[in-house]
């Protein structure tokens, strides 16, 4: 069974008769329209027709015209070549540089996470040994404590001898 | 050409990694104060207005007057160095850098004598104070701080 296109095909070129034709009339739904257009697609062949005669060196015309085409599609073509010219494509930058970003933001995540002090006790001052003169002192005890709820670590020392105001001058 | 990529993030790495590790240059402030309640004369040195509450809470004195200071910049956090008033003297040396601390020796002078001598590590977030001998009717506090 032939389709609606062949079958027009056909009409325009005349080869459709009898029953066929009929049918095929029947379906077009402008039928004034079908029949202008058949009219111009007449014309255009006969034309076509005079034009390829006329043409003596039709193989030296279809020459002319590809070298001509690909003349012009030429620059579109090689413009990505052009991008792609050596190792860094964008392609590669681009992926260079979230690359770069990621090890970046890792080591960023690294150093902060290794200055962050695990503890509270990390952050305070700590007092490793201490000592004074007995023969200075011989009255003077130390202790050291850090104040709950204060981020300071005090060494605290009684029993030093005592001293007169001038002792507070500059 | 694979190589050179991974060539270029493992420098790319290790200079992030170096540039990051890199600690900035601090200076450790220490000061010789006078603890008093007498009528203030001199306002308080800034260095100690942030723990100026936790040291009226500590000695019950009111007033804290510098008699003696000194700024130091550790490039190395291998220096030392001297704060001292006209009686008194802190020596101070510095044995380097650990877990964000600078290990340090004291040894607090009057005159010619050795009153105490400590080590201690100093945090960066925490100041270290030393209650002193009493002085007239107040008291000789040390305090030393990262800033």
């Amino acid at each position: 069974m032939k389709t609606f296109e062949e079958k027009w095909t056909a009409w325009i070129d005349g080869q459709l008769t009898g029953r066929e034709l009929e049918e095929f009339l029947a379906s077009l739904p402008d039928k004034a329209a079908a029949e202008a257009e058949k009219q111009s697609a007449k014309q255009l062949g006969s034309l076509l027709r005079e034009q390829a005669v006329a043409l003596s060196n039709a193989d030296f015309f279809s020459h002319q015209l590809r070298e001509r085409l690909d003349r012009e599609s030429g620059p579109a073509r090689s413009a990505p070549d052009a991008v792609q010219t050596g190792w860094w494509t964008i392609r590669r930058l681009l992926w260079g540089g979230i690359t770069s970003l990621a090890v970046f933001a890792l080591c960023t995540a690294v150093v902060l996470r290794e200055k962050t002090p695990s503890s509270q006790s990390q952050y305070l001052t700590e007092i490793l040994t201490y000592r004074v003169d007995p023969t200075v002192s011989p009255n003077a005890t130390i202790s050291m404590f850090q104040p709950k709820d204060e981020r300071v670590t005090v060494l605290w020392v009684e029993g030093l001898q005592s001293l007169p105001p001038e002792y507070a001058t500059k | 050409m694979r190589f050179r990529l991974v060539l270029l993030v493992a420098v790319l790495f290790v200079a992030i990694s170096m540039g990051g590790a890199a600690l900035p240059e601090q200076t450790v402030w220490s000061g010789l104060l006078i603890a008093t309640n007498s009528p203030q004369n001199e306002p308080t040195p800034a260095e100690v207005t942030k723990i100026e509450g936790t040291l009226r809470r500590l000695f019950g004195y009111s007033q804290f007057q510098l008699i003696g200071e000194a700024r130091k910049t550790l490039k190395t956090g291998e220096e030392d160095w001297l704060a001292k008033s006209k009686y008194f003297s802190l020596k101070v040396d510095s044995r380097g850098e650990k877990a964000n601390a600078y290990a340090l020796n004291l040894q607090l002078f009057q005159e010619q004598k050795l009153l105490l001598e400590t080590t201690a590590k100093l945090s960066k977030a925490s100041p270290l104070i030393i209650r002193g001998p009493q002085v007239g009717d107040g008291q000789l506090v040390i305090v030393l701080v990262v800033q």
